[in-house]
């Protein structure tokens, strides 16, 4: 029988009595009571019953409700719910106690045990009532008896799925036991209660719930603006200053710090300080936050998270006693560590004294560790930023003394060899044959330090990454032959047979012509430097798949195996017995610097005593595969003079696929001299160009006799046709110009260059 | 012979007599200057048709002197070409941004410098 039927059947019974046979006036006047206390009833049990439907969301007004009427219906002094929580009786609502008796409940919990009734209630899940606590040998609470000074008390278990979730108990101050009657509403009441109390347990668990998520979205939140924070951005203040914040608003904390640790000082620096007054910053970051003497200190020292939940009952370190003075009364401090090591800490505080919740601890933790990874980011880069100042610095002095040294020795320079040229070309008039040496010896002398601050420039250039290579597509054999012819008289004074062998059959290169022809120079200049009197130097070239090889062979002294490294480094000439003339020290380290800035690399095979194989070996690079010329004579050359990148690699494609040498100028002088020197079958000109620009160029190829003749294609952006007609232009093209545009003005000009195949045709 | 007259501005008096002995004996008339100062002045009052200028030099150097020629009536047109022993190409572009018309990099070679100087006076005869 559960408490409600009992209770109803409490009422059958007196509404029995009513209808039973015949009866007195005394009976008819108890009968009425009855009947009154019956409609009370009825009256209070809908009362609890509308104010439980009412209260569907405020589960506190069932219970008053259920108290009032309890309290009310069966006469009693006092009446409390209490809710079971972890074995002990918690009070939740009460009505008719004092204060007293309530404190003293508070502070002295009831647990499930025969002292008590409510712990009777608990152990037997019945309703039932103790009639005079004093005279009840088992009942164990006399101390708050004497507080509240009650006598009876009478209760009911409020059960949820046959547990005890609590109880609903009353209390007369007499000795004044409750009828069946009573203990059947009390019965009901603690039904309607166990509903409420579930409802509340309920509402309770789900608002916790979604307390929790709220926290956990909000701290992921936070860790994600964090950890972006920290890897998107160098600036270290920023980032920190964001952690130093979610970690404040998160912790619910009113505000903190973050430090970072130096090794050097065995101190904490403070780096970012939230929601602190701007007078306790200052003296925050000017304090000496020793690793030793201080808690933050300790909290790294020991590598977890201290917390000082009251600051004034503690000796206070320099850091701690600038907080206290500023009202904060509670911190915690997080060490920030990176693989054990300290580097830093992460300190919040609060204005209030207090514990701080192990979820706060471990949350804190992780924000530490994200800062520990930010400052160590900031770290790097600091160290960084400043070797790069240095470097930098350094490499600008480096530039400056170079740029200044060449200028000085070049002065002087100048005076000698143009003096000395002076003289050679006879300007002045004739001189001896003695003197002709002399001066052939002063100019020479002249030449090779010029040759030697070059090299140095060049090598210093490529070292600092600022060698511009120039790429154009070129044949090789020009290149070859040209080298070779400046090295021709030197090589026939002392009887050395200079050959360029098999090189024609290689198609084009696309390199830089001017740096490639540096090397190979240098290479040659070399052979011949250390080959006797009637020796012999070759120089070829072969293609092996995508590269080219070039080779310099001499039958020279020889290098032996132990210097044909050392010969690679800066002004070692390696033990190749005495040459003919000083060398610089630098060609060869420059030459190899230079092939692999080329994509490529060098070779050396060599006998003492036979001679020595320099070998280049470069990738080809050529556009289209390079079909292979049969004949170098079947080359026109054309002179391209354009200062625009883009442009002039444009042209040169254009012109790639056809039976073409191409030569490239960037300035209008330039140009003028690779005119002189080429007399190239036609020129391609562009008309802004510096210094001298197009129209003075073609206007000084027109006046010379030796160039009138050489057509002229202007390619500019400006139209000024007539203009360039008027001066002799053979056409002109205006930007953007497309490839066939460019075949037809050639044709026009009478040039028909055979595409590639017609010269390879047999 | 030309009878055309070159303005060289040089402060080194070794420099100075190279180009300007070369000059003359190609037929040039040379007027000489050794200061920037006298050579933005000569630009001016002695008519040249051609300037050659060094860089570095005592007082206000070659870029500053070209931009007060430039700013003069008389020598606003004349070419004007950097002689100078700056010879990385950075140098060189910024001579050519700073408005040289030219620029021969030292040590000169006699022999190509009859040819630069005839294609610059080419220029000043297109101005």
């Amino acid at each position: 029988m559960d408490a409600a039927t009992r209770w109803w059947y409490a009422v059958g019974e007196l509404s029995g009595t009513s209808t039973s046979g015949t009866v007195s006036a005394g009976e008819h006047e108890a009968l009425l009571r009855n009947h009154a206390a019956l409609v009370d009833q009825f009256d209070a049990v809908n009362e609890v019953l509308s104010a439980v439907g009412r209260s569907g969301g405020d589960p506190d007004t069932v219970l008053t409700t259920i108290v009032d009427s309890a309290r009310r219906l069966c006469r009693s002094d006092a009446a409390h719910v209490y809710i079971l929580e972890d074995g002990v009786y918690e009070l939740i609502k009460a009505v008719g106690v004092s204060d007293a008796s309530l404190a003293f409940i508070a502070d002295h919990p009831m647990p499930v045990d025969r002292d008590t009734l409510i712990g009777r209630v608990g152990l037997t899940h019945r309703t039932q009532q103790i009639a005079d606590v004093l005279a009840d040998p088992d009942y164990g609470r006399h101390d708050l008896q004497r507080v509240a000074g009650y006598r009876t008390t009478m209760g009911a278990p409020m059960l949820i799925d046959d547990e005890v979730v609590g109880a609903l108990t009353l209390w007369r101050n007499d000795v004044s036991p409750f009828d069946e009657r009573e203990m059947a509403i009390v019965s009901a009441f603690a039904v309607q209660a166990a509903m409420a109390v579930k409802s509340v347990k309920l509402v309770q668990q789900l608002e916790a719930r979604r307390a929790e998520l709220g926290r956990k979205v909000e701290q992921l939140e936070a860790l994600r603006h964090v950890g972006e924070a920290v890897s998107s951005s160098l600036d270290v203040e920023a980032v920190l200053a964001t952690i130093a914040m979610h970690a404040v608003e998160l912790s619910g904390t009113g505000g903190g710090s973050i430090m970072e640790y130096s090794p050097r000082d065995h101190s904490f620096l403070v780096r970012s300080v939230y929601k602190t007054a701007p007078e306790v910053v200052e003296r925050l970051r000017a304090a000496h936050i020793d690793l030793d003497e201080t808690v933050v200190g300790r909290a790294a020292r020991e590598r977890r998270p201290i917390a000082v939940e009251d600051l004034g009952a503690l000796d206070l370190d320099p850091h701690l006693s600038i907080l206290y003075d500023a009202g904060w009364r509670s911190v915690v401090a997080v060490p920030l560590l990176r693989d054990e090591q300290i580097v830093g800490s992460l300190v919040v505080r609060r204005k209030q004294t207090g514990g701080f919740s192990d979820e706060t601890l471990e949350l804190l933790e992780t924000f530490a560790s994200q800062s520990a990874l930010a400052l160590i980011n900031a770290r790097l880069y600091r160290e960084l930023k400043e070797q790069s100042v240095e470097l930098e610095l350094a490499s600008r002095h480096k530039s400056e003394f170079l740029a200044s040294m060449s200028h000085e020795l070049r002065t002087p320079l100048n005076a000698v060899l143009g003096f000395s040229e002076v003289l050679l070309e006879r300007l002045f008039g004739d001189i001896n044959e003695r003197q002709e040496e002399y001066l052939q010896d002063i100019h020479s002398s002249g030449k090779h330090l010029l040759e030697l601050l070059n090299e140095i420039l060049d090598l210093s250039k490529v070292e600092a990454g600022r060698m511009d290579l120039e790429y154009s597509v070129f044949a090789l054999r020009p290149l070859l032959e040209g080298a070779a012819a400046m090295l021709r008289e030197r090589a026939a004074a002392h009887d050395i047979d200079l050959q360029v062998g098999q090189a024609d059959d290689l198609g084009e290169l696309r390199s830089d012509e001017r740096r490639l022809k540096q090397v190979v120079l240098n290479l040659m200049t070399n052979a011949v430097k250390f080959t006797g009197d009637g020796g012999s130097v070759r120089v070829n070239a072969s293609r092996h798949g995508d590269d080219v090889e070039i080779t310099v062979e001499d039958t020279g002294v020889g290098i032996p195996e132990s210097d044909r490294e050392r010969i690679f480094e800066s002004f070692q000439q390696g033990g190749r017995g005495s040459s003919r003339e000083e060398g610089t020290g630098l060609g060869l380290t420059l030459c190899r610097r230079l092939v692999e800035l080329l994509g490529g690399r060098m070779w050396l095979r060599s006998e003492v005593g036979v001679g020595s194989t320099f070998g280049v070996v470069l990738p080809q690079g050529a556009p289209g595969g390079a079909e292979p010329d049969k004949t170098g004579e079947g080359l026109a050359d054309v002179v391209v003079i354009e200062d625009d990148r883009p442009s002039l690699d444009l042209l040169a494609a254009y012109l790639s696929g056809s039976a073409v040498r191409v030569t490239t100028a960037r300035d209008g002088q330039s140009g003028l001299d690779a005119v002189r020197r080429v007399r190239p079958a036609a020129v391609l000109l562009d008309i802004k160009l510096p210094g001298i620009d197009g129209w003075a160029v073609l206007r000084a190829l027109k006046s010379d006799p030796t160039l009138r003749e050489i057509p002229v294609v202007i390619i500019s952006v400006l139209d000024e046709r007539v203009r360039g007609r008027e001066m002799g232009a053979s056409a002109y093209l205006v930007k953007p110009v497309g490839r066939d545009q460019l075949w037809s003005a050639l044709a026009a000009a009478g040039l028909a260059f055979p595409e590639r195949d017609e010269v390879t045709a047999p | 012979m030309n009878q055309n007259r070159i303005l060289v501005v040089e402060d080194n008096p070794k420099n100075l007599k190279l180009v300007k002995d070369v000059l003359t004996h190609w037929g040039y008339v040379v007027i000489e200057a050794t200061t920037g100062e006298d050579g933005v002045r000569l630009a001016g009052e002695a008519s040249p048709d051609l300037v050659l200028m060094d860089l570095q030099l005592p007082g206000i150097d070659g870029m500053e002197a070209l931009r007060r020629i430039r700013e003069g009536d008389r020598s606003r047109q004349v070419p004007v070409v950097a002689v100078t022993a700056f010879a990385m190409t950075e140098d060189r572009q910024r001579a050519f941004d700073g408005g040289f018309d030219g620029y021969v990099e030292k040590p000169i070679s006699v022999r190509d410098l009859h040819d630069q100087v005839r294609d610059f006076l080419e220029l000043g005869g297109a101005r």
